[in-house]
């Protein structure tokens, strides 16, 4: 049985059947990555309206053409600030499913199925950024009342523009690979003796006791045994098992509960899809 | 349970670390540098490597081994899912404008457009009747301009097209000005659509307001005894201007209309579905934009005679409607643009 997830979480079913799940982002992370990318992109802005203007003086102090050239930059300044409110996000969302602000985050634009996103999926969802910005459609969409009370109302922290696009932003950070609890020193025999065979914790103890352990080594030890002695009690009258410390009660129940009759097999070596 | 492994979490780990960590690598190049990076025989371990590690995450949650491990599992799966189902295939080039798919792109425009027709219609009226109320109305009396639009902003209108176009203007100020009608109208239509999301009330507002402020400015410029010249500068990209934003308009009334009635769907599923049919008519209605602002720019302003600038107006309207009514029709132009809908890769 899995443990009941939590509802900033979102299941997968891959073609496969297997189910995997994406943490939802936040109001907080995608607000943060919008900014950065406001501020990658009018930095880009500032920088390209500095070179025009040398190159159109240039230009214009050697012809005289000065109004022309002007009238040119100006024009282009204006479709680049066109393309930095609507084309800047739904080109790099459509082509690689995040922004450099997102990116920098690790947020990633995919649909609810999961999937990456289309170039359609990402028009609309950004289109949509001028309804989320209501009612208050000023400062680049920065105060976007209503994308917020969307994203507060559904399970999912949807946007209109996720809403109506079908897309969800992700954390597509990677958790690295930690390794397993191992119990040191090893269970010692007059421990043994009074251990019984059969622990069972249901997922919350175990996942609380296991969080705890890995954590262990980081408190003081006074704050350890108070920790520890929280809910080794108990335990410890269910078990009818009491080791030397109530931290030391834990980890041998864990490591009971999560390894008995179970064989430490040594590795074996093999070749990929032969592993049934 | 069959998935349960008799092995502990350490010896399972031992044991799968090594394909685990095969995979994160080929992952993490394919993130970094694309898929042809890798050599074949990398390509052909991804598939195999990436099923071994999905039954290696229902194992670890069947045999409830820890959340670190899991979790890692997890993410690995995602990552190489992203990879194998995911991006980077060239696919993100506007949709279907490559390889003969331009001709299927100007079909479904107006299919979409006409599959929504009540919509267009009614955006038409929501544009056209407070447009021609405050026409009328200024030229009956012009003060009722003044009340919509500030007067600094009528008075330079009225002093330039009094001047007329005989000189013509710079071709760096046409440049100019076609950057700004793109930024400013096609942010217009854009907004027009997507506040329809609110039953249609913001795109209804979009149009009854652009409808009004423009037959008001046009009936203060005539009144003022400009009428001649105004009507010459916009009848050339008019149709398509306009056209544009009653289009966007009705998306948008569309939209709204599809949460007020989702029908026997659920209101999320009818708006996604009506949003998806829509999307094609708001990138056509900013594809016209850009044409108009290419016509404003650089021919409505030009010196060239009234009457070649009013019966090329009058042609463009005639393509336009013609284009929206009639293109697309065929039956086999039909087929083929149904199936590039539905083949569309949407989400």
């Amino acid at each position: 049985m899995q443990s009941v997830p939590l509802d900033t979480d979102v299941a997968i079913e891959t073609p496969e059947h297997i189910v995997f799940r994406y943490r939802v982002a936040g109001p907080a992370r995608r607000f943060l990555a919008f900014l950065l990318d406001l501020i990658v992109c009018y930095a880009a802005f500032v920088a390209i309206v500095i070179f025009v203007t040398i190159v159109a003086l240039g230009i214009a102090a050697v012809t005289s053409t000065a109004e022309s050239v002007l009238g040119a930059g100006i024009g282009l300044l204006l479709i680049l600030l066109f393309t930095i409110q609507w084309v800047y996000f739904v080109v790099l969302e459509a082509w690689r499913g995040r922004t450099p602000g997102k990116a920098a985050l690790g947020l990633r634009v995919v649909s609810t199925t999961g999937r990456p996103i289309g170039f359609r999926a990402a028009a609309l969802r950004n289109v949509l950024r001028a309804a989320d910005a209501m009612p208050l459609p000023i400062v680049g969409g920065l105060l976007s009342v209503a994308g917020l009370a969307s994203m507060a109302l559904t399970r999912r922290f949807q946007r209109l523009g996720d809403l109506v696009a079908g897309t969800i932003v992700i954390v597509a950070e990677r958790a690295t690979a930690t390794a397993p609890l191992i119990l040191w020193p090893p269970a010692q025999p007059y421990e043994l003796a009074q251990l019984p065979d059969d622990v069972r914790l249901d997922a919350d103890e175990r996942q609380a006791i296991e969080m705890f352990l890995r954590r262990r080594a980081r408190l003081g030890r006074a704050r350890e045994l108070e920790l520890a002695s929280m809910i080794a009690g108990p335990l410890a009258e269910r078990f009818a098992f009491r080791a030397e410390d109530p931290s030391r009660t834990l980890a041998v129940l864990y490591d009971r509960a999560a390894n008995a009759g179970r064989t430490d097999a040594p590795p074996s070596s093999r070749t990929p899809g032969s592993w049934r | 349970m069959a998935l349960v492994s008799e092995l502990t979490e350490r010896a399972f780990a031992a044991r799968r670390q090594r394909d685990w960590d095969q995979l994160d690598a080929l992952v993490r190049t394919v993130q970094g540098r694309g898929l042809r990076r890798l050599m074949p025989e990398q390509i052909a371990q991804l598939s195999p490597l990436y099923r071994d590690v999905c039954a290696d995450l229902s194992r670890a949650q069947g045999s409830r081994y820890s959340a670190p491990l899991i979790d890692y599992l997890q993410g690995l799966t995602a990552a190489a899912h992203t990879v194998l189902y995911g991006y980077g295939r060239g696919r993100w080039v506007l949709p279907g404008v490559a390889g003969g798919g331009l001709r299927l792109a100007l079909d479904a425009f107006p299919r979409a457009v006409r599959r929504h027709w009540v919509a267009m219609v009614i955006a038409f009226l929501l544009f056209f009747v407070p447009f021609f109320f405050g026409l009328f109305a200024t030229l009956n009396d012009p003060s009722f301009a003044v009340r919509i639009v500030p007067e600094e902003m009528l008075r330079p209108l009225v002093q330039a097209y009094k001047e007329g176009f005989d000189s013509g203007r710079g071709a760096g100020l046409d440049a100019a000005m076609a950057g700004f009608y793109v930024n400013n109208n096609v942010g217009i239509a854009l907004r027009c659509f997507a506040t329809g999301f609110f039953f249609g009330v913001g795109s209804a507002f979009y149009l009854v307001e652009n409808g009004l402020v423009t037959g008001a400015i046009m009936g203060y410029v005539a009144a003022n005894g400009a009428g001649d010249n105004i009507l010459t500068f916009v009848v050339g990209h008019g149709s398509l201007e306009l056209g544009a934003i009653v289009l966007a308009g009705g998306a948008g009334l569309s939209l709204g209309w599809s949460i007020v009635a989702p029908g026997d769907r659920t209101r999320v599923a009818s708006l996604q579905a009506t949003a998806r049919s829509v999307v094609t008519i708001v990138l056509g209605a900013a594809v016209m934009l850009f044409m108009a602002a290419a016509v404003e720019g650089f021919w409505s302003s030009s010196s060239l005679p009234a009457l070649v600038k009013r019966s090329v107006g009058a042609l463009m309207f005639v393509l336009v409607m013609a284009y929206i009514v009639f293109a697309g029709r065929g039956s086999g132009a039909a087929a083929a643009a149904e199936r590039a809908e539905r083949a569309d890769r949407w989400t």
